[in-house]
């Protein structure tokens, strides 16, 4: 009985490696498309959206993936088609200013060891993602410097002052 | 006039009276309110264009603002006009006899009364067009000033029918207001 148990587990053992190696991502391939909110004239935030297809070596299909990018971690939606994710990052302007965002991307399994690491206070730029997408934030446009009716306002006062101090001499 | 025994006024005194007075001949009144009318027009193309007021639906918002704002504006001419008319008849009044004496020193015929009403009549001319146009320019330029500071910054963030009617109203208000201050 003991044997059987014995011969089941190192039957497990043996086996499980290769069971989790099966579900991991070997040598993906991504193609990506990215979007950043380019004018703050009409919008209140800053939106950064990155759109990729994952093609791995072992075929393997809808895994779960999660990014990390700038200290913050997000799952990535997986979109109708097969192995089509997306990932969206929404906040204030001031808070995701321009520049490159390198986006790591982690399986189920890294994932598990950033939160590891995160939760003890480790740095997480050792662990080696699954696959980096780079984004790249030219920055917003707020609008002109100047306001046009700021402009409008500033030439009628600059009129009136003339017409005004003209006035002026002309009553002395 | 003194003991009724002169009911007619004298050539020289109509042109004195006429220095004096608040009306205006009615081609200059006509400038008035032409001018009025075009400068009051203006807000409606601001409103339309900029703070996307429907034309035909805000129609009724835009006669009646503009009718009043061009009352209100005309109101502002005048009376500007005569506060001004006196002063700048003070200041081109020794240019103005010099000029005209000069035109009229070779005319040996005339007499030294006739020549003096010439010059009033040359002064209250050039005084009464000086008076017109600076007047319309001055109330102009703070039309568009109120107008553009009420529409853009004070009333910004109301909806454009309120904003309209206010920043006109204002605008037109304000303007007749200062006109009537006699100095400032």
């Amino acid at each position: 009985m003991a044997s059987i148990y014995t011969i089941l587990v190192a039957l497990f053992v043996v086996i499980l490696p290769v069971s989790i190696s099966g579900d991991t991502c070997l040598a993906p391939q991504v193609t990506s498309q990215s979007y950043s909110t380019p004018e703050a004239v009409v919008s209140f935030d800053t939106v950064l959206i990155v759109e990729f297809s994952l093609t791995c070596k072992n075929n393997l299909k809808n895994i779960n993936l999660y990014a990390d990018v700038a200290g913050r971690t997000l799952p990535a939606t997986k979109t109708s088609e097969p192995n089509k994710y997306q990932i969206s990052i929404t906040d204030e302007p001031k808070k995701l200013p321009s520049g490159a965002y390198e986006i790591r991307f982690f399986d189920e399994e890294g994932f598990a060891l950033l939160r590891k690491a995160q939760r003890s206070g480790e740095s997480t730029g050792s662990l080696k993602p699954l696959f980096t997408i780079t984004l790249n934030h030219p920055g917003i446009w707020s609008g002109p410097l100047i306001q046009s009716e700021f402009v409008a306002a500033m030439t009628a006062i600059i009129v009136w002052w003339m017409a005004y101090t003209q006035r002026g001499k002309l009553l002395a | 006039m003194a003991g009724g025994k002169q009911n007619k006024l004298s050539r020289e005194e109509e042109l004195l009276l006429q220095d004096f007075s608040r009306n205006v001949s009615t081609k200059s009144s006509a400038l008035f309110y032409g001018n009025a009318f075009i400068v009051s027009a203006i807000p409606m193309w601001l409103f339309w264009r900029i703070h996307q007021m429907d034309l035909y639906q805000s129609a009724v918002f835009f006669v009646i603002g503009t009718l009043i704002s061009t009352y209100l504006v005309a109101f502002a001419y005048k009376n500007v006009k005569f506060i001004l008319k006196h002063k700048i008849a003070l200041k081109r009044e020794d240019a103005v006899a010099r000029d005209m004496m000069k035109k009229l020193a070779d005319d040996k015929r005339m007499t030294k009364k006739e020549k003096d009403e010439r010059v009033l009549w040359k002064k209250n001319e050039v005084a009464d067009y000086e008076a017109t146009t600076f007047s319309i320019f001055y109330n102009n330029a703070l039309y568009l000033v109120l107008l553009i500071v009420a529409s853009f910054f004070i009333l910004k963030n109301f909806n454009p029918v309120f904003n309209y009617s206010l920043s006109v109203g204002s605008a037109a208000g304000l303007l007749a207001l200062f006109s009537t201050s006699s100095r400032a």
